[in-house]
């Protein structure tokens, strides 16, 4: 099959050397059906081995290779370079630190995730004899697309809160959090609500829904965050009805 | 008691390490591109309501006022610029209430007790309808073609 010529514009930053991003030109010849991910790999292997991008699976499941291509948030392995013109260019995501090139510091993003508390809590330890807790298709069905995700972060770069008020938990944290809240077993909403309710949670979400539109596995946190704050204005009038712990 | 977590900042580093970072870049052509500029139109409609509102409040304030304020305050409101400003009004109503009804299915959650959320295009058809109906009988009202 006759390759294509395509012309790459990234974003290069090296913290030794530069004081803020810049952008380098590549113009190579990839397979017609080369993802933008192929395309940056051929530039490692071939043109530039001094490229740092960040990608593991290359299917959709890792969610490293997140990157923006010609300004929107993309899974760079699932993005195929048919899909622009002869030009294509690559930035980090948007809303990160970057820490070399393609390569965005996700750290304040892992301690938004432990902020939610993305695990299932009961109050009283299951007794192994008990057998296991069961759950109907039903019941999976209220949370299974929330726990899709592959924290790949796009929604992050994509969502003009984030851009604005860095405090915001986000969508993929939010997500995750009212994934456990809908899940039958368990039991530690009202505590992950108390969360969502407090400065930068559920609230300071506008419901722009950019965050959904760019999301590769179809997880939709725009929705969960509307549902989460459903609840939680239904959890918040519970407690002013039933003290807590009044149960 | 308080719940407060630790503030999260998430464009800066947690801990400042031996590594310089760049700062981050807002999305890409904010807000020109993709749903920003509706994102910020929607938030904007708020003015509208801001509008209206006072509107609202001069029009008590001329009918508390006596017949003669009454009676300026209508001659007023049909003046060009209040037209002009009503139909700007009623277009961005039309289209925030469109947007919000666009978007409000999938906040509803997958069941509402035993039964399953209707189809989300269901659930929007049935939210216009009734948006057309009520504003259809509200328009016979205003009208006078009742009674």
């Amino acid at each position: 099959m006759a390759q294509v010529k395509k012309t790459l514009i990234v974003t290069r930053f090296d913290p030794d050397k530069d004081q803020a991003p810049r952008t380098e030109k590549y113009e190579i010849s990839v397979e017609p059906d080369a993802k933008v991910l192929d395309a940056l790999n051929h530039i490692k292997d071939h043109v530039d081995s001094t490229l740092s991008h960040r990608w593991s699976c290359r299917m959709a499941v890792c969610g490293s290779c997140g990157m923006n291509v010609n300004g929107k948030p993309k899974l760079t392995c699932k993005d195929p370079v048919s899909n622009y013109s002869d030009v294509i260019e690559v930035a980090p995501l948007a809303n990160f630190p970057v820490v070399k090139d393609l390569i965005v510091d996700l750290e304040g993003f892992m301690d938004k995730f432990k902020a939610v508390k993305p695990w299932i809590m009961v109050a009283k330890e299951r007794a192994v004899e008990a057998g296991p807790t069961k759950q109907s298709p039903d019941e999976l069905a209220d949370f299974k697309q929330f726990s899709m995700c592959i924290n790949c972060m796009l929604c992050y770069a994509a969502c003009p809160v984030t851009a604005n008020e860095p405090d915001f938990l986000g969508p993929a944290a939010i997500a995750l959090g009212h994934r456990y809240n809908q899940d039958s077993r368990d039991e530690g909403s009202s505590e992950r609500n108390q969360i969502f309710r407090d400065d930068g949670g559920v609230f300071s979400c506008s419901y722009a829904n950019q965050c959904s539109e760019v999301c590769p596995k179809g997880v939709d946190p725009a929705g969960a965050i509307q549902q989460a704050k459903l609840n939680n204005v239904i959890d918040w009038a519970k407690n002013l009805v039933v003290s807590r712990g009044g149960k | 008691m308080s719940h407060a977590r630790p503030r999260l900042d998430a464009m800066k580093p947690k801990t400042a390490g031996p590594t310089r970072t760049a700062d981050p870049r807002p999305p890409d052509k904010f807000p020109f591109r993709g749903n920003y500029g509706p994102y910020l139109l929607f938030g904007s409609c708020g003015a509208f309501l801001l509008l209206t509102s006072l509107i609202a409040v001069e029009f008590v304030l001329a009918l508390g006022g006596g017949e003669a304020k009454y009676d300026a305050f209508m001659t007023r409101i049909h003046g060009g610029a209040y037209r002009g400003y009503f139909w700007i009004a009623l277009l961005g109503l039309i289209w925030f209430t469109v947007r919000f009804l666009g978007l409000f299915p999938k906040t509803q959650p997958f069941r509402f007790g035993p039964l399953k959320r209707p189809p989300d295009a269901v659930m929007l058809a049935g939210l216009l309808g009734a948006f057309v109906a009520l504003n259809l009988v509200v328009a016979v009202i205003l009208g006078g073609m009742l009674g």
